[in-house]
């Protein structure tokens, strides 16, 4: 952010108000000419947006905090010896905090979050953060690419059958989409990997890297440690597209044919469009409009990765780190990893709505 | 454009068909898939064991972990005074020189002077006193227990030990205290001295994360791609490689061993097929057994489970407090029948707490209350028991309380089917068997952490089913029985109190003479089926499986063959077995352009042809 009030002006307010930085007034100043200067709601609507996210967001903190302490089981039995003293129980939990009134371990925990601090895995013992800094790049590899994926030949296939409607493209396509979407994913992930993978070699068995490669990568060029990743992601990535195009395939062909029976693009037709212009260009781009919104929705699901994907094909994301946390009671990890999440769908949910006012002029906030 | 864009992938492909791939190129990468042994140019440089592995270390951190693989890992690096020997399981000096000298409460172990760290450094009786300090100050929960007994620990000498014990004899100085992991006084010291200062040092120390640690032991730690494999390699100086131990030259004989990660049992046998890995370091299930069994180069073997999995009672409740109950309550449980159906064979019907592995300790006189009885017999037997002790059953068949009163349905708490099937079907099984001599129960699969919280928290339960994994010691048969442990989060939820029992299970730990003490833990064996505060159910087997073809000197133990990987030989080969002109990664690219290039090749036709007919 650049400097944008004058220096007398910025001067002045700094020692008035006593405030050793200015950045707080060039904020101000942005907000204030977005609002003021350029007339435009948006701003206000986001800034809006943005504190009910922060309210919303504390209120999830709340009720998981909550959740984790009603579950049964105690996060110190992971530590705790069978045969020790329970006096040495009892200075152990002390020293993870756990004996202290519920209450006093939310505030600690919320003064800590504001901080900035999530604090340390009780199983890793590594901080929260960078175990889920570890983590989060493969998931986002994996799951988002197949997500855009999927999104794109669901978008594709979807304007294709709305078009041709009643055609038994429609009729398959619809088929092997539904059918797909409700397969079990470990059960088809273990028969591709078996047919793909065992029996024709094509993509190894799983995980993200070679062992055999990457133990000598000091003499390997990095273009090949690359390709070898890029052999690793397609089946999962093939297995996960396939599982899951149908959604935007569906939601793209109700939402082409609602915009087929429109009067612009009757319209189209009796200038003598083509028909692949009036598709492509007048039907679908006024299609896109609920795909776009619910793909944002469904990119920041897909940061949280999927536990079954990832268990089967070794995928060393997110998803099973947070499942792992969970079944430990490993409350740092667990509750960080969630209100990440959370974090994300709520954000994803705001560029959601500014998304639509800007795909869609009629709409103004 | 379209023909461009053609040109270029062809062209991109021509470019990494003939690309140098490095060391590989000679060989092809084909090869290095299918497992070093086919690739020559590993078999001529480097031979690592590769460890199909579930999960990562949690942490490596050895006071901290608390997980099987951190363990598998950390082992490798941490010697200890004495170790029990393969097979016959007896205490051996290992760091130590000889058996420990008793003076008094005095004890002296004399340590070997050839032993060293990876960083050159000598091991040291100064490193056993810190680790033990460490231990006893910060009362480190997964040692305290070992070292409770003990007063000091002094240095004699660099290569002497004086421990000082807070009783007179005890058996567990030898089997607990002498067996502990030993750290390095020079990586731990700073970190130690920072622990103390902080507002809570336990955690501080527990928190610590070990980036490489210092090993004394046969493999040093290489390096650890989280999510992909860790590399340990044998160290060159190891001091007991070559030395016999129990008729077996100890190695490591190869370069290294390497853990790769599966996140399913699934994959991980398609590994051990395909000759990716050479073990897998995980009891795998019966049901995979007879698919491996066919193919020529794997070995599937069973070995006894160090461990067992029993019923246990709330004596604190009715009628569970009264024996005949129990009695008749064990003459029902048909444990051939769980063994043969559920477990397919791969165990044993478990008549007391001593796995039949741990030979010297396990009593085999012990009655088998109902052992191999059909239905009827058992129906007969457990009514005659509860007739005796004055049941009675109403007209729908209902068992009667002696006072007249009905029983109240209870509940049978298992694991649920998805975390043990095994247990969960169990009690389902042992509900209906009840119900036939009228008693109601119902099998209630629980999540693990709440049966946790239920049995040894809240002390709030009817019947759960749960299991143990043992040590080799039996003093777990004191302390699981004792009414001292008979307090929340103690080991006797069931609230057995027995005095004669605690009395005789507290002599077994005081006992120093090894046959005294087997006739002591007999008898506390022999109490126990008597009293019958657990039914045991079953020893299951670890079912294992290898590749025959790259190591060989495997060897069964109890609790499978983990134990036997530091004595295995790599068997070179002097030719590959497969041979195969491209690479995988080549042959997959292949493929990927073989499918683009027809379907460009498609689109392009395609195209030409509706042009042709838009100009007509």
């Amino acid at each position: 952010m650049g400097r944008v009030i004058p220096k007398s002006v910025r001067n002045r307010f700094g020692i008035c108000f006593g405030f050793g930085s200015i950045w707080i007034w060039d904020f101000l100043w942005i907000y204030a000419k977005g609002v003021w200067v350029l007339k435009m709601n948006m701003y206000r609507y986001i800034g809006g947006r943005l504190l009910q996210i922060i309210f919303t967001l504390f209120l999830i903190i709340a009720i998981m905090f909550v959740i984790f302490r009603i579950m049964p089981g105690d996060p110190a039995s992971l530590l705790i010896d069978p045969k020790m003293p329970p006096e040495a129980k009892a200075s152990l939990r002390a020293q993870f905090g756990l004996d202290k009134p519920l209450l006093s371990q939310f505030l600690i925990y919320q003064k800590n979050i504001f901080r900035g601090e999530f604090g340390r895995s009780f199983y890793h013992g590594q901080p929260v953060f960078e175990i889920i800094m570890e983590r989060l790049p493969n998931t986002i590899l994996l799951f988002t690419t197949a997500t855009i994926l999927a999104w794109g030949l669901g978008f594709f296939l979807g304007k294709i059958i709305a078009w041709r409607r009643e055609s038994k493209l429609e009729l398959s396509l619809t088929f092997l989409g539904l059918l797909f979407y409700s397969i079990f994913i470990p059960w088809f992930g273990l028969i591709m990997i078996w047919v793909f993978s065992y029996k024709l070699g094509l993509f190894p068995l799983s995980g993200m890297t070679s062992a055999e490669l990457w133990m000598r990568k000091e003499e390997i060029s990095s273009l090949i440690l690359t390709l070898d990743i890029l052999h690793h992601l397609f089946l999962p990535l093939l297995v996960l597209t396939i599982l899951s195009f149908a959604g935007a395939m569906l939601l793209t062909r109700s939402s082409m044919l609602e915009t087929l029976k429109e009067d612009y693009i009757l319209t189209a037709r009796a200038i003598g469009f083509k028909e692949k212009v009036i598709r492509d260009k007048y039907a679908a781009r006024n299609a896109l409009l609920p795909v776009v919104t619910s793909l944002a929705l469904s990119l920041s699901f897909s940061m949280g990765g999927g536990v079954l994907t990832e268990t089967v094909f070794s995928w060393p994301g997110l998803g099973r780190e947070i499942v792992t946390a969970t079944l430990n009671y490993d409350y740092p990890l667990a509750q960080a990893a969630f209100m990440f999440l959370s974090a994300l769908v709520l954000i994803a949910n705001l560029i959601a709505d500014v998304l639509y006012a800007y795909l869609d002029p009629r709409i103004k906030y | 454009m379209k023909r461009a864009f053609l040109l270029l992938l062809i062209l991109i492909g021509c470019e990494l068909w003939t690309m140098d791939y490095g060391p590989w190129t000679k060989n092809g990468l084909w090869t290095m898939d299918h497992g070093l042994w086919t690739n020559p140019a590993f078999a001529q440089s480097k031979v690592y064991l590769r460890v199909g592995s579930q999960d990562e270390p949690k942490t490596l951190n050895p006071f901290k972990a608390s997980d099987v693989w951190s363990w598998n890992v950390m082992g490798w690096f941490y010697e200890s005074l004495y170790i029990r020997e393969p097979i016959s399981k007896k205490v051996i000096p290992w760091v130590a020189e000889g058996y420990p000298q008793f003076s008094g409460k005095a004890a002296i172990v004399k340590m070997k002077r050839e032993i060293t760290w990876d960083d050159g450094t000598p091991l040291t009786a100064w490193d056993v006193k810190f680790t033990a300090d460490l231990i006893m100050d910060f009362k480190i929960p997964r040692y305290i227990s070992d070292w409770e007994f003990i007063e000091k620990v002094e240095v004699v000498d660099d290569y002497t030990l004086k421990f000082t014990l807070k009783v007179g004899c005890t058996p567990l100085f030898q089997v607990g205290t002498l067996m502990s992991i030993i750290v390095q006084k020079k990586a731990w010291e700073k970190l130690v001295q920072q622990a103390k200062e902080s507002k809570a040092p336990l955690r501080t120390l527990l928190d610590y994360q070990v980036k490489r640690p210092v090993s004394a032991g046969p493999f040093s730690f290489s390096e650890w791609v989280k999510g992909s494999y860790l590399k340990i390699v044998a160290r060159k100086d190891y001091w007991a490689k070559g030395k016999e131990v129990a008729g077996r030259k100890t190695g490591p004989f190869y370069d290294g061993i390497l853990y790769k990660l599966y996140g399913t049992t699934d994959t991980a046998i398609l590994a051990l097929r395909k000759g990716e890995i050479d073990f897998i370091y995980w009891p795998i299930e019966p049901g995979f057994v007879a698919e491996l069994s066919k193919e020529e180069k794997i070995t599937v073997t069973t070995s006894p489970d160090n461990g067992f999995f029993y019923l246990a009672f709330n004596l604190r409740k009715r009628p569970y407090n009264d024996l005949s109950f129990r009695k008749a309550f064990a003459y029902m449980v048909d444990k051939e029948f769980i063994v043969q159906r559920i477990l397919q064979g791969y165990g044993e019907p478990a008549y007391t707490i001593v796995p039949p592995g741990n030979k010297f300790w396990y009593n085999p006189d012990i009655p088998k209350l109902g052992g191999g009885l059909p239905k009827d017999e058992r129906i007969k037997k457990a009514k005659e028991v509860l007739k005796k002790a004055g049941y009675i059953w109403d007209r729908k068949g209902s068992l009667l309380l002696p006072s007249g009163k009905p029983l109240r349905s209870f509940n049978i708490l298992t694991p649920p089917a998805d975390y043990d099937p095994i247990r969960a079907m169990s009690g389902v099984l042992i509900a209906e068997w009840l119900k036939e001599i009228g008693i109601p129960a119902l099998a209630k699969p629980t999540s693990f952490g709440t049966i946790t919280q239920k049995v040894f928290t809240q002390q709030d339960f009817d019947l759960f089913i749960l299991g143990w994994q043992l040590g080799i010691d039996p003093d777990y048969v004191r302390v699981f029985f004792h009414s001292r442990q008979a307090v929340p989060d103690g080991q006797n939820p069931m609230n057995y109190r027995n005095k004669a029992y605690d009395k005789l299970s507290d002599s077994s730990s005081e006992e120093c003479d090894e046959e005294k003490r087997r006739k002591i833990i007999f008898k506390c064996q022999e109490i126990i089926m008597n009293d019958l505060p657990y039914i045991p159910l079953f020893f299951r087997d670890r079912v294992e499986a290898y590749n025959n073809q790259t190591f060989s000197g495997w060897f069964k133990d109890l609790g499978g063959i983990s134990g036997s990987i530091i004595y295995l030989q790599p068997k070179i080969k002097p030719k590959p077995s497969i041979q195969h002109p491209a690479s995988r990664l080549q042959l997959s690219l292949i493929w990927i352009f073989i499918i683009l290039g027809i379907a460009g090749g498609y689109y392009v036709l395609r195209k030409r042809r509706k042009k042709i007919k838009d100009k007509k």
